[in-house]
Parts: C-alpha cells; structure tokens; sequence
C-alpha cells in the first residue's frame, strides 16, 4: 500500500467553472488542493457553490471550465470514481428496492462481487443499526434512519476519499453525534474527509482544515487556530461572520 | 469490523463481477417484483384485444386478404404492447431515477456512460420479451398463427424490442416533470399505435389516409412482423423492415449521443 506521505493530493482542483444552462455562474475559477488524510471543512452560506463543487468532483455535473484530479487519477476515470465516496445533502434513495439491497447494489456499480458486497451490506447495516430494517424499503424509513443509510452508502465500497454533504441537516443532537464518531473513526484510519456544513462549532471541533467558500471562489482558508489569529476573532462563527463581511468576501460576492 | 482502513490509491480498477452486470440485475429486478403489473398486466391487455376484436366480432369481420382476423391483428397487437412497455419501463426507470436523484448513485460510480445506456435498455428488452411471450403463449395456439419467414420475424422483433426500448430511454431523459411522461404516452405513443394498420390493412385506406398512415413509423414496425408471421403485409418486407432496422438504429445512436454528452442526466 501506498505511504500517505508520497501520495498525491486526495483532491486537487484547477480553474475550475461551472455556468449552469440559464447563465448562473456557481463556481469560477476555483483552485483548491485537499491532502490525503486530511479532514477538511468547506462552509459558506447557501448557493456559496459548495454543492457544485462536489457535484463536479463526483461527476454529477459537468463542469464549463477546469481540471480536476482524485489522488491523481483526472476525475471521470473508473479509479477516480473508485476511490470517492459521497454522502449527499438531501436524501436520494432509490425508492424500488429495500435497504440492504441498496448497500448491495452501490457495491455492485462499483464492481465488487456478490458475496463480498452482501457481506459488507449486513455488516454496515448492522454498525449503523438498520439491521432490523434491512427488508423494508427506503422510503419507509424515518429521517435519522435514512441519514443513517446514505452513510453507510457511501462507505460500501471502502472510499479513500469521504465527501459529506450537509451530513447533519436535519438530525437530532443523538445521530449527530453518533455519525460524527464513525466519521471520526474513518478519518483516524487513513480516509480523508470533505464535509460541508453550516454548524460551524462542528467544523470547528472536526477539522484541521477549513476554506470559507463565497460566489463560488476561497476567500480564506488555514485552520481554525490560524484563521481566529487572522480575523482576530473568539471563534468560528465570528471568523466567519468576519470573513463574509470582508473585502474579498464582498469582491467575489458583488 | 467494517470500518477499516482504506484502499491504495494507485490500484488499477479491477471488477469483481462487471458493473454493468449489477445495474441490468437492478433493473430487472425492479419490474419483476411487480410482474402483475408490469408483465401479466400488459399481456393481458393485448390478448383482450384479440380476445374481443378477434373473436367476440369475428362473425362480423371478414379476414383481410384471406387470413383470419384474428391472426391478422395479433403482430400489430404484439407491437403495440412491446413499445408501451417499452416506454413506459425506460421512463419509470429513468425518470424517476433522475427526479428523485438516485441517478447520482450510478453516474458517480465507475460506471461508463455507454454502459448505463446499454443496462438501461437491455433492461426493458428483458421486459419487452416477457411481455410479447406472456401475449403469444396464450394467443398461438387459439389462433394457429405460425413463423411463415423466420428471418424477417427474427429482425422484426429485434428492430422492435431495441427500437420500444430506446424510445423509453429517451423520454425518460428527455422529460422533465410527471406531465411529459404521461402526455407523451397518451397523446403520442398510444394514438400512433393504434393509427398504425394494427387493425386494418393501409392499404384499402383512402388515398389521404394511406399516405398519412405512411408517416407513422409505427406502421412500418407493424408490417415487418406481419410480413416475418403471415408471410405477407401491406407493404413490401423489405421496404418495412429497412425502415425498422433504421428507425432502431436511429434511435440508438441518439441515445448513445445523449448518454455520452450527458446533457439530459447531469446539469
């Protein structure tokens, strides 16, 4: 196995645009580079472009403009979409077949075989405590449960690189921190993670790294330590605040 | 424990069972937990139509061209039922896929496009032959109709379960609310059928009527099985079949073409 220290950056982004068709521009130009193992945060307010970052990154979208490279591999590319895992922000599950054969399905999209993928499907089910649940379909799941179950999606195939989309919206303070402490057990083995979030205090708590994203470019980033010192603020959510009200913030905003 | 460490980074991708394999197998799977509905049911309908149109009133029509009518109407019936099913499986599968997003779940993973496509409409082929088999095993033996040119039959069929089946496809990326998928369906697909000569020989049309049918590429896909099942139909064999294997060719390539731009699946 590859040592993390030579290994090429978990993302690296260049220049990337995204122009959707009615001539809204999410992102511009956007240059970002995320280390293999880092555990890093995205904030921004709505419509910052945090999403379409990651839809492009996950080939949901198809970018104007840009490059951009999963631990090397140009990211359309089979090993590319290998090494991702995505945990979306709004449910998206497919509602014609049960729980466990979700789990086993996004296993066989990523080409992994039968036995291996039922396997891995009973025991996500069970660490996630859907193992009750794992006949009934989807839809038939409360929220926290479905949240549950997106996670353990993405995890099916083993990702080197987690992508959380708004993970917690909507989850009681008992799953929030339930899924936090999985998260955290993945980040200790090795599994970068990009998480978008508004509870500021969370990427706070989780992160070693966090970008501010705003009119769908960085206005600043370093670690929660750093970015305190530079904004001169208490905590997050002041450096936040702060960084919004900035002149960059305001340029790229206007 | 599941939790565990993750993958090298720089391993080749290497499938255990093909990808493509697995999202046929989901689609597949998807319309045979509800085969009431989505096989029995739509081969029910057909044979209805024969049941009532070439029994119930064959005291009161004559065959066409000295063939029974009820051997005359079931190739147009059988084309009918493969292309509704057809479309309507490429557009439950497709649309809702992309309306409540699970699509994501395919297109980011290291599935090729052509190979969405591909498990896509091999998935309603599937659908389309269990439908037309439920139809003919019931509808063969009550009418003694035969395989009069095997080679034409085999074509025919073939040019219509990829054709029915890639239409589905099509509406199913190209529509964009409930409205379309059943607009289209009651407004173009189900009046073509019926307008397309299953019923009635386009030739004792009146001459308006014959050129307008000639418009319907339903038709040619009508008289391409008639031909390959009754040995004859209203048109030359060759001259329906050719417009068959085109239309199924066109419509592959477009879909091919909308698969590979991503234009309809991904903003």
């Amino acid at each position: 196995m590859s040592g993390t220290s030579t290994a090429p950056p978990a993302l690296s982004v260049r220049g990337l645009t995204k122009t959707y068709d009615g001539g809204f521009t999410a992102v511009r130009g956007l240059d970002l580079e995320i280390r293999d193992g880092a555990f890093f945060g995205l904030l921004g307010p709505n419509g910052a472009g945090k999403t379409t970052l990651i839809g492009a990154v996950c080939n949901l979208l198809r970018p104007t403009a840009g490059e951009i490279r999963v631990f090397g591999h140009e990211h359309g590319t089979r090993e590319a979409r290998s090494l991702v895992g995505l945990a979306e922000q709004e449910i998206n599950l497919d509602r014609f077949i049960t729980t466990e054969k979700t789990l086993v399905y996004h296993a066989g999209y990523h080409g992994i075989g039968r036995s291996e993928a039922w396997r891995r499907a009973r025991e996500l089910l069970e660490l996630f405590d859907l193992g009750g649940k794992a006949r009934t379909r989807p839809t038939e799941l409360s929220g926290g449960m479905q949240r549950r179950l997106l996670l353990a999606r993405a995890l099916m195939h083993r990702p080197r690189l987690l992508i959380l989309d708004e993970p917690t919206a909507g989850v009681d303070v008992e799953l929030r921190a339930e899924l936090w402490q999985y998260t955290r057990r993945l980040h200790a083995l090795g599994t970068t993670i990009l998480l978008t979030t508004h509870y500021l205090e969370e990427a706070e708590a989780l992160c070693e790294e966090i970008a501010f994203l705003r009119g769908g470019l960085i206005i600043a980033r370093g670690s929660a330590q750093a970015l305190r010192d530079r904004f001169g603020a208490r905590d997050i959510g002041e450096v936040y605040a702060r960084a919004m009200a900035s002149q960059e913030g305001a340029a790229v905003a206007a | 424990m599941s939790i565990s460490a993750p993958p090298a980074y720089d391993r080749p991708y290497r499938a255990e069972r093909a990808a493509f394999l697995w999202l046929l197998e989901r689609e597949v799977v998807r319309f045979l937990k509800i085969w009431r509905f989505t096989i029995a049911g739509q081969s029910l309908s057909a044979l209805l139509f024969l049941i009532v149109f070439g029994f119930a009133l064959s005291g009161r029509i004559t065959g066409i061209g000295g063939i029974p009518y009820d051997r005359f109407i079931l190739p147009g019936l059988v084309v009918q039922a493969v292309i509704m099913v057809g479309y309507i499986n490429g557009t439950t599968s497709l649309f809702e896929a992309r309306h409540d997003r699970y699509l994501h779940d395919v297109l980011a993973s290291p599935l090729r496009w052509w190979e969405i496509n591909l498990a896509l409409v091999l998935g309603g082929v599937v659908r389309e032959i269990l439908t037309a088999a439920g139809i003919l095993v019931i509808a063969v033996p009550l009418t003694g109709i035969g395989v009069q040119r095997p080679l034409v039959t085999s074509v025919a069929a073939l040019a219509l379960l990829i054709s029915a089946a890639q239409v589905g496809v099509l509406a199913g990326a190209y529509s964009t609310s409930l409205d379309h998928v059943y607009s289209i369906e009651a407004l173009v697909v189900l009046p073509l059928g019926f307008l397309s000569g299953i019923f009635y020989s386009t030739s004792r049309l009146p001459e308006a009527w014959n050129v307008l049918s000639h418009l319907n590429p339903i038709l040619y896909y009508v008289e391409a099985l008639r031909s390959g099942l009754l040995g004859h139909g209203s048109l030359p064999a060759l001259a329906a079949l050719a417009a068959a294997v085109g239309g199924a060719a066109l419509l592959s390539g477009w879909s091919l073409l909308v698969f590979r731009s991503g234009a309809q699946l991904k903003p």
